[in-house]
């Protein structure tokens, strides 16, 4: 294989990765518009749901990458998959807002953030201490199909990321953009004040964030199982922080920029891998997150800059 | 408690610690002990980052590595480069030896512990100053993602470079400390010793610093960003400071660690030790120095000896009660559950934790509650500010215009205050009043137009410079430093008149110390400016003042600053009319003392009687200006008051 071709697979590999990251920084950036939170829950949010995908997939008698279906079955299992994966993940991001975050609404200084860190421990070590410190072999009911361009591979499961991703990212901005909802979202972003006091109910606001940000997170995380084919107590951290650097490149509380961002990180994982050493990846990626907050703090997309006023 | 109660307090503490190997003659609890002192040294030092200037450091073990690896590498054999003429001084200083090796002779670090110290805490404040600098500008929670990125690269670049650290499998062979001859080996009780002296200076350190114009600085940053900068805090610089000392505490810290396990590895320092140390601050008490160190201690203390027992109870509770679960229960591994429940639960039912930086209040005497007003009483050493310069107009607005995107705030205002004359600005809401005030100030930036003071261009000024140069503001929704005393709050209103350093807030020499004395006495006489209004309360936290009371101690926190120019903006809103000409009359007594004012106020009868000269913004323009009898008449001003309708009415 050419030197163009590597880079080239690498670019497809990069894409499938940006989509997932795309989707998890979607969860920071919608609290983040909304509350002006770091929430660090989002990462651990986003390693239950691959569990929960997993036993999903477990329930269905898939096991393993063998046991592979077509067709109708096929597409049944994955909405299957899909539908219970992103409402537990949902459920569990609401669960966090009301019992952790909502009586700390209006406490000035970090005391929400450090919680987040605290539900973010809980919830990896409970995943640590139930399932164990193992990798665990993801159930894969997709068929190995591939199809060659040149000296590019363009894989079936490749297809369905970014199938599945465009269509959740569309539906997003859907939502956000012609719903009434979303409408109230939308104020709710520029000023919580004055939309409460034209009517809108923002505790269903902060909640409707929290539910639609975490499920998904847990659409990113079935698609994570999917992808690499395991699962584990620790994927929460390394996948969170470049997702929430997807987002501050994007512009943090932008939607469409956390979608942007989110592809590029996938994109500088792939190459930056590729092109100097993938034990670099890491260093790279938060240099980049470092120098887009100190130098372009609004990011890409982004509205307002993040400098207290 | 008392000063003597503190005292016999702290010398039981430091007895008890001092007796414990001797009590308690178990190396492995001793090593334990040795391990937590370390850990409380620690939060001590997130503590000054977390809890005095209100950053949030999520990568804190970074300077903890950088200490340990700073040390590691110049105690080992790790890195060996080859022997030049360029050695020669170091070997005469006995920091490195010539090793002759079969490929020609190369150098064998060996500086000592007691150098590195204070080296590995210089080195790791340089870099806390390093990453600090170009991200301090960013909102608190965007600095906390960034110490983290920042907290993950560290360890990595320990494992990626082993040429230097030894990689994954860490450095090994690091020099146990020596004194006199005594070499500290591997025996766990000088360390113990070592450890007790470094908490015992750092708990010192951070108390005086917490007790000092430092502290009240960082506590006001912590408290209110922009009311610190306009009160004259340089908040990058603080911030900075902040980091850079509690990072160096870590660099200290770093050293002692790895020359007591004598190896360091990049694991040792991973987001899971800054999550501890974090929680050990959350645990003891954010922003309270003995309370950290509590925490700290009684978190290490519980992993390394109570653990074990407690998880046997709990097996034999559950063989008891026949509850299968629970002979199975490991809390050792458990731990970073616990921490994480402990985050959570403090965080939503004790946020000032186990021990409370906040002080005690004693409630008022019924007497004390009496309002005693005293109108239109000076104490003039309180105020006294020097006039300098000839011009006639202290400040001079030309052509003044600012923009927020597409709104027009300001449009080529012109406006000018004569030294020693009161002008008020008025205008409906929405005018651009405050932003005026802001402009002037140096908390928005103007896109035209020139702001001279006293003769000088100060437009481009950042608002700790404004204060400097004599301009001193109360804000239209007060901006008070809720959790700090009234006392407090007027004293960071001298920030910028005082002197004391770092060094000399730790060392509190006697030119600290009567400084300190006569910033508090003129505190307090300046306090006497509203009768027995906020006298009474000076150690209250402003939290609990009256709203009126809170008007109060902002007017006193700016005459404190000694200002040439006071912008006060609005500051009888909300005040019934008792307490508005009250104010009004004490207003008007600064001026006639020779304090020059610019205020903004809604009251008509308020600038009747204090202005000399009126100022009326509509829509960012200005649309009048005369003496207030003149402009209550202009049409102009009507119109947009009251609409079109009524000048025709």
């Amino acid at each position: 294989m050419s030197d163009y071709g590597v880079l080239l697979q690498q670019v497809i590999n990069g894409l499938s990765l940006g989509a997932m990251y795309a989707l998890l920084a979607l969860g920071f950036t919608l609290v983040y518009g909304i509350l002006e939170l770091i929430n660090f829950a989002h990462f651990n949010v986003f390693m239950v749901s691959s569990f929960v995908g997993m036993w999903a997939l477990e329930l269905l008698g898939i096991s393993g990458q063998g046991q592979v279906l077509t067709g109708l079955a096929l597409a049944g299992a994955l909405i299957f998959a899909f539908a219970a994966t992103m409402l537990a993940g949902g459920v569990l991001g609401v669960a966090i807002e009301r019992l952790s975050l909502r009586p700390l609404r209006g406490v000035p200084g970090t005391a929400a953030m450090i919680t987040t860190i605290g539900v973010s421990y809980i919830l990896f070590n409970i995943i640590l201490l139930t399932v164990g410190a193992g990798s665990e072999n993801y159930p894969n009911p997709l068929p190995v199909v591939r199809w060659q361009f040149g000296e590019v591979t363009l894989e079936l499961k490749t297809l369905l990321i970014w199938g599945v991703s465009t269509a959740l990212m569309v539906a997003l901005h859907l939502f956000v953009n012609r719903t009434r909802l979303g409408k109230a979202m939308r104020a709710t972003a520029q000023d919580a004040e004055a939309a409460r006091m034209m009517g809108v109910d923002v505790d269903r606001v902060v909640v409707t964030a929290f539910f639609l940000g975490s499920a998904l997170a847990g659409a990113a995380a079935l698609i994570f199982g999917l992808y690499y084919n395991y699962t584990s107590f620790i994927i929460g951290y390394t996948a969170g922080l470049r997702a929430f650097t997807a987002a501050v490149l994007g512009g943090i509380g932008s939607v469409p920029g956390a979608m942007v961002g989110g592809v590029l990180i996938g994109l500088i994982e792939t190459l930056g891998g590729q092109l100097i050493a993938v034990r670099w990846t890491d260093v790279i990626i938060f240099s980049i997150l470092i120098l887009v907050l100190v130098f372009v703090p609004t990011g890409l997309f982004g509205r307002a800059a993040p400098t207290k006023s | 408690m008392t000063r003597t109660g503190t005292r016999l307090a702290i010398l039981g503490i430091t007895a008890a610690a001092l007796l414990f190997p001797l009590v308690n003659q178990n190396d492995a609890d001793i090593d334990s002990a040795a391990n937590a002192l370390a850990f409380a040294a620690l939060a001590l030092g997130l503590n000054i980052v977390v809890g005095f200037a209100g950053l949030l450091d999520l990568g804190y073990a970074a300077f903890f590595a950088i200490g340990a690896y700073a040390y590691g590498v110049a105690s080992s054999w790790q890195v060996q480069p080859a022997w030049s003429g360029f050695w020669e001084p170091f070997q005469w200083l006995d920091l490195v030896t010539r090793f002759h090796a079969a490929g020609g002779d190369v150098v064998h670090f060996q500086v000592s512990f007691w150098l590195m110290l204070p080296i590995a805490a210089a080195i790791a404040a340089f870099f806390g100053v390093l990453f600090g600098a170009p991200t301090l500008r960013l909102k608190g929670d965007y600095l906390a993602i960034v110490t983290l990125g920042f907290g993950e690269i560290v360890p990595i670049v320990a494992r990626n470079i082993p040429s230097v650290t030894n990689g994954a499998m860490g450095l090994n062979g690091v020099a146990a400390p020596r004194a006199f001859g005594f070499d500290f080996g591997i025996d766990a009780t000088p360390y113990y010793y070592v450890g007790v002296a470094l908490v015992a200076f750092l708990i010192f350190t951070s108390q005086r610093l917490k007790d000092s114009r430092i502290g009240r600085a960082w506590m006001a940053i912590r408290e209110d960003e922009v009311a610190a900068m306009a009160m004259g805090v340089d908040r990058v610089r603080y911030k900075l400071l902040a980091f850079a000392i509690g990072a160096g505490f870590a660099g200290a810290t770093g050293t002692f660690y790895v020359a007591k396990l004598q190896t360091a590895t990049p694991e040792m320092f991973m987001f899971p030790v800054s999550v501890m140390i974090l929680v050990m601050v959350v645990f003891g008490g954010i922003g309270s120095v003995w309370g950290v160190v509590v925490g700290a201690l009684l978190l290490q203390i519980l992993q390394s000896w109570f653990l074990e027992d407690l998880s046997g109870w709990l097996h034999a509770l559950g063989r008891f009660i026949g509850v299968d679960w629970l002979q199975h229960v490991e809390l050792a591994s458990s731990i970073e559950l616990i921490f994480g429940l402990i985050l959570v639960l403090m965080m939503l039912y004790r946020r000032q934790g186990l021990i409370p930086a906040a002080r005690r209040i004693t409630p008022l005497s019924l007497d004390e509650q009496t309002v005693r007003p005293v109108p239109a009483q000076l104490a003039p050493n309180a105020l006294v500010t020097t006039q300098d310069g000839a011009q006639r107009q202290l400040l001079e607005i030309a052509d003044l215009s600012v923009r927020f995107g597409g709104l027009v705030a300001l449009q080529s205002v012109e406006l000018s205050v004569p030294r020693q004359s009161v002008v008020a600005v008025i205008g409906p809401n929405g005018s651009g009043k405050s932003t005026l005030f802001n402009a002037v100030t140096g908390l928005v930036a103007a896109d035209r137009g020139n702001i001279r003071f006293a003769g000088r261009e100060i437009i481009r000024l950042r608002p700790h410079q404004v204060l400097e140069r004599g301009i001193v503001r109360t804000f239209q929704n007060i901006r008070l430093f809720p959790n700090l005393s009234v006392l407090e709050n007027v004293m960071i209103g001298m920030h910028a008149g005082l002197a004391t350093g770092p060094v000399g807030a730790v060392l509190r020499l006697p030119a600290t110390r009567s400084e300190e004395a006569a910033a508090r006495e003129r505190a307090l006489e300046i306090l006497a400016l509203f009768g027995n209004r906020l006298l009474p309360r000076a150690d209250h936290p402003a939290a609990s003042l009256s709203y009126a009371n809170r008007r109060r101690t902002e007017i006193a926190r700016a005459l404190a600053a000694r200002p040439k120019l006071l912008m006060l903006d609005e500051p009888t809103a909300g005040m019934n009319p008792a307490e508005t000409s009250e104010l009004a009359d004490q207003i008007k007594s600064l001026n006639r003392f020779g304090l020059t004012i610019l205020l903004i106020e809604h009251k008509l009868d308020v600038v009747a009687l204090l202005a000399d000269q009126v100022v009326v913004l509509d829509h960012g323009e200005k649309i009048a200006e005369g003496p207030p009898a003149a402009v209550r008449r202009d049409e102009e001003v009507i119109r947009a008051y009251l609409g079109r309708s009524a000048v025709f009415a």
